[in-house]
């Protein structure tokens, strides 16, 4: 039996996000959402040799997933956990946008086995949260953090973006502390990257970017606060209390094979890394045949020893427990406090993180 | 044989851009159809001949016939010449093989300091000038200004100059006429022994090189063992003959007064040094043509190749090139901070210009360039005297008695609104003034003595911008002076740089160091941490800059296993360091490099 981590990809959202670049559709209708979840159950039940596998993580991402319906989440996790051999303590999260479900959908969701939420918080202001033209207000996120607490889910993670537009330190320091109050289990946090083609590249004239170094200071506050908070800094964007490390994101950095269902999902599967086409029409059409094997995607092609090495130790620095390097090290980076060595296990130390895809370049 | 009271050989002389291979190709166009009966048969083999090959070799003298109003037909040898201060010599060889010159003046903007510069050396050959005026057909064209401006400037009569449009096809004919009856034929003597002129020569890997002559006295034919007089090479020759628009015509044989090219499977250039003299072996002339000069390089600067692997590919390329250009010299040199390169000569600026270029165009070399130096001349304390073409060979302060700087003589003719700032100019970069003259119309000519060291630095850019280009400079080298240089060190990190090390008069030298400091602080890619810059003298630093250390990379989120953003980014990186030069512990892209090494301000 080899492990296996399933994704399932919905685009679909309530609103476009000013700093999105990626492949959703708001405000679907009905009917394509129910055609999407049936071709998700298709899709599921064509996998060859469903049986050989043990699955570790199930994960629901979008886009929003909840728009898709909780009937429908319903449905399709159904055939998943029908088809698959999913382990009792398998790790099985959705994405979930405030306003996007209720106290009843939330329940239910628990009910058919969802065991993690992910809530985008993104600010606790919501003058930002308005620029980004997030569908929620800080206090509509307190409300489902709490509803989902309510209905007993456990295992709660935040995301949280830094060096947001018009946010100065203080304004940053508080989200940042709002959302310790909380105590959440896990809190991811990443970079405004600001994509052309975005509303938000669009207008970015019209608003204040905080600085380079007001972004390292908004980054020192984040690290410094979570830890103090009793976080440790797992990976690269993730924090977690003990034990609460998401195993579907450490899967990812350890090239767990991971298979992933929907329109512009992504897999690494046979060592292959693939991508399905991204038009959901097309991939509704074509969902009866099975896309198991790599060789039906385009653009599919086995990793090379060599890049597979690479990757290795590109996705195995994001993690503190670091990866297994047997070329040297340059001596200035662990002279200067970038990386720690213990025998052949490389980390990024807390500094090193910060300006990984550098070290990363010069360590592959 | 060629009746040599009907022979006529010319160069046409101009400013850039004032239409002298517009002129040219007119000259050829208009008199083809006397020629082309004539080529008809070669032609056909000629051109298949290159067609095989794949090339087309680029005549530098053209043979071609033109019927004159006098019934006669004339045999007209158009000879070319580089346009540039850079190729004074060449130029002044090519004239050598003339009897006569035209000179091309653009009626829209008169006389400039090239027009001048190519008329004196004319002069200096004897050649009869015949001015031609040219783009009479624009309206701006001046055209008695211009007529003046030639009387007054050059002191030659204009009233008769052919007013024509080369774009055009305007009086054509005019210039053609004027050629047969103003420039005198050759006189030479065809019973003497063989003196020939080499004026250029090229290299062809089917024929070996290719030397085109001027016959001065006797007779040179296929069969004949010739000796370059200065070179003392010998060879027997293959081929004789002349060139004109449609190839090679191989005819046997050339005559006192003719102009054509010979070939002997010379496997060498620098066997057929331009201003050599070529005569018979077995019967050789008493004493070579006078005027050979060897040219040597004034500027010179490193190549490397910015891809390190390529450096096998850069030494092809750099042959082959040599094969072709005897003034470009190159020997290997090795530098701490950019590896494997080549330390190459070149006549100025232009020459240097051109070879990068052709290496980067046609051999698809990525290079990078060191700043361009001149060559010091430098007295050591035992009395030895040392020429420097490389900074990083400059010895250190305690061991020179005395160092010297070429200089040269530049003359700079502008609109008199830009004489302020062209003497602005020329003091900021330590010229000497020597005398101005008011020209024709509101025009001056202004004469400085200027280290070349400047010139090479930016002066041409800096000229450019203060007149709006309306300034032209052309100059002449004029020895050596005694000057107050020092060497500039850069540091990264505290490790000295050679490549970045340039030497520079010492008033300048603090300015220079803050300049090219700043444009490595700018330069430089924050890395992962703080690194120093600094400018030294002597070990002593007198600028610095810190170049902050990097601390942050882009955190953006991989959705659901999406590492496909990640992964470009990395590639990015690798293929970015892929260029990078490791300066010790700092890295620096080509770019950066070429950005501090830029002259502009």
């Amino acid at each position: 039996m080899k492990d296996l981590m399933l994704y399932f990809h919905i685009p679909f959202c309530v609103s476009k996000c000013a700093y999105c670049s990626f492949y959703s559709i708001p405000k679907a209708k009905e009917e394509l959402k129910e055609e999407y979840a049936n071709a998700l159950i298709r899709q599921t039940k064509l996998f060859e040799n469903s049986d050989k596998y043990t699955v570790r993580s199930v994960y629901f991402g979008g886009g929003t997933p909840t728009v898709l319906g909780v009937d429908r989440l319903e449905k399709v996790f159904n055939s998943v956990f029908e088809t698959f051999n999913v382990i009792n303590n398998a790790e099985v999260t959705i994405e979930v946008n405030p306003c996007t479900v209720d106290k009843q959908g939330l329940s239910l969701l628990k009910s058919i086995g969802v065991n993690r939420l992910s809530i985008g918080a993104q600010s606790f202001n919501d003058k930002t949260l308005k620029l980004l033209n997030r569908a929620h207000s800080a206090d509509d996120f307190l409300r489902c953090y709490s509803q989902a607490r309510k209905v007993g889910f456990s295992n709660i993670s935040a995301d949280l973006i830094f060096a947001l537009p018009n946010e100065t330190l203080a304004d940053f320091t508080h989200s940042v502390n709002s959302l310790i109050e909380l105590k959440p289990e896990h809190v991811s946090i990443y970079g405004l990257s600001v994509d052309e083609g975005t509303p938000l590249f669009k207008n970015k004239s019209s608003y204040a970017f905080p600085s380079e170094d007001e972004e390292e200071q908004q980054y020192e506050v984040l690290c410094e606060l979570l830890k103090m908070a009793g976080y440790s800094h797992y990976e690269i964007s993730n924090f977690s209390l003990p034990n609460y490390e998401s195993k579907h994101n450490c899967g990812y950095w350890q090239r767990m094979p991971y298979f992933g269902f929907g329109a512009g999902a992504h897999s690494f599967f046979k060592c292959r890394r693939f991508e399905a086409a991204r038009d959901v029409l097309a991939f509704i059409k074509n969902s009866h045949i099975s896309f198991t094997a790599p060789t039906n995607y385009d653009n599919s092609v086995p990793l090379s020893e060599v890049e597979a090495e690479e990757e290795r130790i590109m996705l195995g620095l994001r993690l503190k427990r670091g990866v297994e390097i047997t070329k040297p090290v340059p001596k200035y980076l662990l002279d200067n406090g970038l990386v720690k060595k213990h025998g052949n296990t490389v980390s990024l130390t807390e500094r090193g993180f910060r300006v990984s895809n550098s070290i990363i370049a010069m360590l592959i | 044989m060629t009746d040599i009271s009907k022979i006529r050989n010319f160069s046409i002389i101009a400013h850039i851009d004032h239409g002298k291979s517009t002129l040219a190709d007119r000259l050829l166009e208009y008199t083809e159809a006397v020629s082309k009966r004539e080529a008809v048969d070669r032609m056909l083999d000629n051109m298949e001949l290159e067609r095989e090959r794949g090339i087309t070799i680029k005549a530098r003298a053209v043979n071609f016939k033109y019927k004159a109003d006098d019934g006669n037909i004339y045999d007209l040898n158009l000879i070319d010449t580089p346009g540039h201060v850079d190729f004074n010599y060449e130029v002044s060889r090519s004239l050598q093989s003339c009897e006569g010159a035209l000179l091309v003046v653009d009626a829209t903007q008169g006389i400039q300091a090239q027009t001048l510069a190519n008329a004196y050396l004319a002069v200096d050959n004897d050649l009869e000038i015949l001015p031609v005026i040219n783009k009479t057909d624009l309206p701006s064209a001046n055209i008695p200004g211009t007529k003046d401006e030639i009387e007054e400037i050059i002191g030659i009569p204009a009233d008769e100059a052919p007013e024509i449009s080369a774009k055009m096809g305007i009086n054509i004919k005019d210039v053609l006429e004027q050629i047969v009856k103003s420039i005198p034929a050759p006189n030479g003597n065809p019973e003497a022994p063989l003196k020939a002129l080499i004026f250029d020569s090229c290299y062809d890997s089917y024929k070996g090189v290719i030397v085109y002559i001027r016959v001065k006295d006797g007779v040179v034919k296929v069969g004949d063992k010739v000796r370059m007089m200065h070179t003392g090479a010998e060879f027997e020759l293959v081929e004789v003959g002349t060139l004109s628009t449609f190839g090679f015509n191989p005819k046997g044989v050339l005559s006192a007064g003719e102009v054509g090219y010979l070939t002997a499977s010379i496997k060498s250039i620098a066997d057929t040094e331009v201003g050599d003299t070529v005569t018979l072996a077995d019967a050789p002339a008493e004493e070579a043509l006078p005027g050979f000069k060897k040219v040597l390089p004034m500027v010179y600067s490193g190549i490397y190749p910015a891809d390190g692997a390529k450096y096998g590919d850069l030494k092809d390329a750099l042959e082959k090139l040599r094969l072709n250009d005897s003034a470009f010299v190159f020997e290997p040199e090795t530098s701490a901070a950019l590896g494997f390169g080549f330390r190459c000569g070149f006549l100025g600026l232009l020459h240097m210009e051109i070879i990068q270029e052709r290496l980067e165009r046609e051999f698809n070399l990525d290079l990078i360039t060191t700043a361009p130096s001149v060559i010091y001349k430098i007295t050591d304390k035992k009395g030895e005297v040392r020429m420097i073409d490389n900074p990083t060979n400059y010895p250190t302060p305690d061991e020179i008695e005395e160092a010297a700087e070429p200089i040269v003589n530049a003359t700079i003719i502008t609109p008199t609104a830009y004489v302020g700032s062209i003497m602005e100019l020329c003091q900021d970069r330590r010229g000497v003034f020597i005398d101005m003259k008011y020209v024709a119309g509101d025009r001056a000519e202004l004469h400085y003595v200027l280290p070349l060291n400047e010139i090479i630095y930016d002066f041409f850019d800096a000229l450019k911008s203060k007149t709006k280009g309306y300034a032209s400079l052309d100059y002449e080298h004029a020895g050596y002076k005694p000057s107050k240089l020092i060497k500039l060190d850069f540091l990264l990190n505290g490790e000295n740089v050679d490549a970045l090390s340039f030497i520079v008069h010492a008033d300048k030298s603090y300015a220079r160091a803050r300049r090219i400091v700043e444009k490595l602080k700018d330069n430089i890619p924050r890395q992962l941490f703080e690194i120093p810059v600094q400018a030294a003298v002597g070990g002593k630093i007198i600028a610095r800059e810190t170049v902050r250390a990097l601390r942050k990379d882009v955190l953006a989120k991989c959705y659901g296993g999406d590492i496909t953003r990640k992964k470009k980014l990395l590639e990015k990186q690798k293929e970015g360091k892929k260029k990078m030069r490791s300066l010790g512990s700092v890295e620096l892209s080509k770019d950066a490099f070429m950005a501090v090494l830029k002259l502009d301000e």
